[in-house]
């Protein structure tokens, strides 16, 4: 078990999110499955007091700190780590936006690949999350389950035979199983098919979010869509329904992104991939929210033979640089938000290779 | 608690009421759904689940209860949480919660995830990884504060729950 060096988080990788392989990986960019957890004998997160807190905290990083877990983990104390670098952590879906704001001891269990990412104290004492590139629910939920099993063995989680893990927040009751899916839609979003797709996920249950989960904008046409029912229906069914649910609206999102290439409709969407192209290789201010919106265009070009002479892997890199946090690491300077959108057009230039 | 009068299946969230000269003629109870496909409440998008809709599920029971007809709930003896605090924020503050306000639960949880039971993993049917690395008092302790918490014994559960704290600090120092 390592330990990073003063809890710093890891250099540049792509992390699981970005790796760009797996199956559907075009389209269902990342899958994520979370298990919430919390010990027993204790109240949950945010009515515990300083002490209990501390207390927690060192009980369950010794635990994680254990040999015979079946991943190999580091833990990154946030006490140790400034603004920025939480941000990082974020923008890297390593961590939640809340418990990057707490002021409690917390922390991350990661595994060098950032394939595993165990929050402590967050609204739960535990978040369990096990990421992989493309559509793999039942493989991340495989190597959830394993773990899971591991700290079952190693603390005492708090459950009943009537309701299963009992979670902070009654809409994780039973399973805990949050199971999610990156997906990038500019195809349905441009046809203006969203929508539908919302409303046809909610009906069978499920949830559709922004970037950043419950509460976030879905920027760049990335949308996470993850099962709402984690009560009465076990994992195998919830791993199913997701897997099915994402299949569809990946075949959805190619018939779409096919019409969106016929007829008038291709002038249309050639007349905006290139006016994207136009405005990251010409712009010199570029907020992150524009930048974003551009690279899912450019994105959607590349995957789609309109342009060429852009790798994927640049574009996915593109993505996370452009992002606050990564963008002032790279930079290795605080910069206030003007100068940021400034560097942030010259960053992406570099990063895509389309210096004028 | 009232049904929704349109599709008599969901609880309802919202009153309709139907005013001539100022004066209330009718009214009519239906739900977000229903509110929706008439017209009169508009959709949330994108979904925003958890917070606000718990409220607004809190808020339709708490009107549910001015009838008068269920049990007082007093607050949870294991986090001190209020019946008025549980439906303001929607969140439990402890594991007891779930026993402490189980009549506001059942319902709930029903109109969150059309259930009201575990189907699923528990630890006990939790595949064993490897031979549990736990000192055998440590356990005993464990076993004798999980009896103690069945049996509603919370003054030996709580002793227990210390003792547990003591000996886990004590094991952990001395690693």
């Amino acid at each position: 078990m390592s330990k990073r060096r003063g809890g710093q988080p890891p250099e540049f990788r792509p992390g699981a999110w970005l790796a760009g392989t797996g199956p559907e990986h075009d389209i269902a960019i990342c899958t994520r499955a979370r298990l919430a957890r919390n010990l027993q004998g204790y109240r949950f997160t945010p009515r515990l007091t300083e002490g209990e807190s501390r207390e927690l905290y060192d009980f369950v990083s010794s635990r994680l700190r254990q040999p015979g877990l079946p991943e190999q983990l580091g833990i990154v104390d946030l006490e140790t780590v400034d603004e920025l670098e939480r941000s990082v952590l974020v923008e890297r879906h390593l961590i939640s936006r809340e418990l990057a704001a707490s002021k409690r001891p917390a922390g991350v269990a990661v595994d060098a690949g950032e394939n595993v990412a165990i929050m402590i104290h967050e609204e739960d004492h535990l978040r369990v999350q096990v990421f992989a590139s493309g559509l793999q629910t039942e493989a991340v939920w495989r190597r959830a389950e394993r773990l899971d099993d591991a700290l079952l063995q190693r603390l005492p989680m708090a459950w009943s035979e009537e309701f299963g893990f009992l979670t902070a927040c009654p809409t994780n009751t039973g399973t805990g199983l949050r199971l999610s899916v990156m997906m990038h839609l500019p195809g349905l979003v441009w046809a203006e098919e969203i929508d539908k797709v919302t409303t046809t996920a909610q009906k069978i249950h499920l949830a559709v979010r922004g970037l950043y989960g419950e509460g976030s904008r879905a920027l760049g046409d990335f949308y996470q869509v993850s099962n709402q029912i984690t009560l009465g229906r076990d994992e195998a069914q919830i791993q199913a329904d997701v897997f099915l649910a994402v299949t569809r609206f990946v075949q959805w999102e190619r018939e779409v992104r096919e019409a969106l290439l016929r007829g008038t409709a291709r002038t249309r969407t050639l007349d905006r991939v290139h006016r994207a192209l136009g405005t990251l290789e010409r712009a010199q201010i570029l907020t992150s929210e524009e930048a974003l919106g551009c690279l899912s265009a450019l994105r959607f070009g590349v995957q789609t033979e309109l342009l060429d002479g852009f790798d994927l892997p640049s574009i996915n890199r593109a993505l996370l640089l452009s992002q606050p946090g990564h963008l002032q690491r790279h930079s290795r300077e605080r910069l206030e938000p003007d100068a940021r959108d400034q560097r942030r057009a010259q960053l992406l230039r570099e990063t895509l290779g389309c210096e004028p | 608690m009232e049904y929704c009068t349109a599709c008599q299946k969901a609880i309802a969230t919202i009153v309709v009421m139907d005013l001539t000269d100022g004066a209330v003629t009718g009214s009519q109870h239906v739900c977000q759904a229903c509110a929706e496909q008439m017209g009169i409440a508009q959709p949330k998008l994108p979904p925003k689940f958890s917070a606000e809709l718990l409220e607004d599920l809190l808020g339709g029971l708490k009107g549910g209860r001015s009838g008068g007809t269920r049990p007082r709930v007093e607050a949870c003896p294991g986090c001190g949480m209020t019946p008025v605090e549980f439906r303001t924020k929607g969140r439990f503050g402890c594991p007891r919660c779930y026993e402490t306000f189980r009549t506001d639960l059942l319902p709930l949880l029903h109109r969150i995830h059309e259930a009201q039971a575990h189907r699923g993993r528990l630890p006990a049917r939790a595949a064993p990884v490897e031979p549990a690395a736990e000192d055998p008092s440590l356990l005993d302790l464990r076993r004798r504060l999980e009896d103690a918490v069945r049996g509603e014994r919370y003054e030996e559960a709580a002793r227990l729950r210390d003792d547990l704290r003591r000996a886990e600090r004590g094991e952990e120092s001395s690693r």
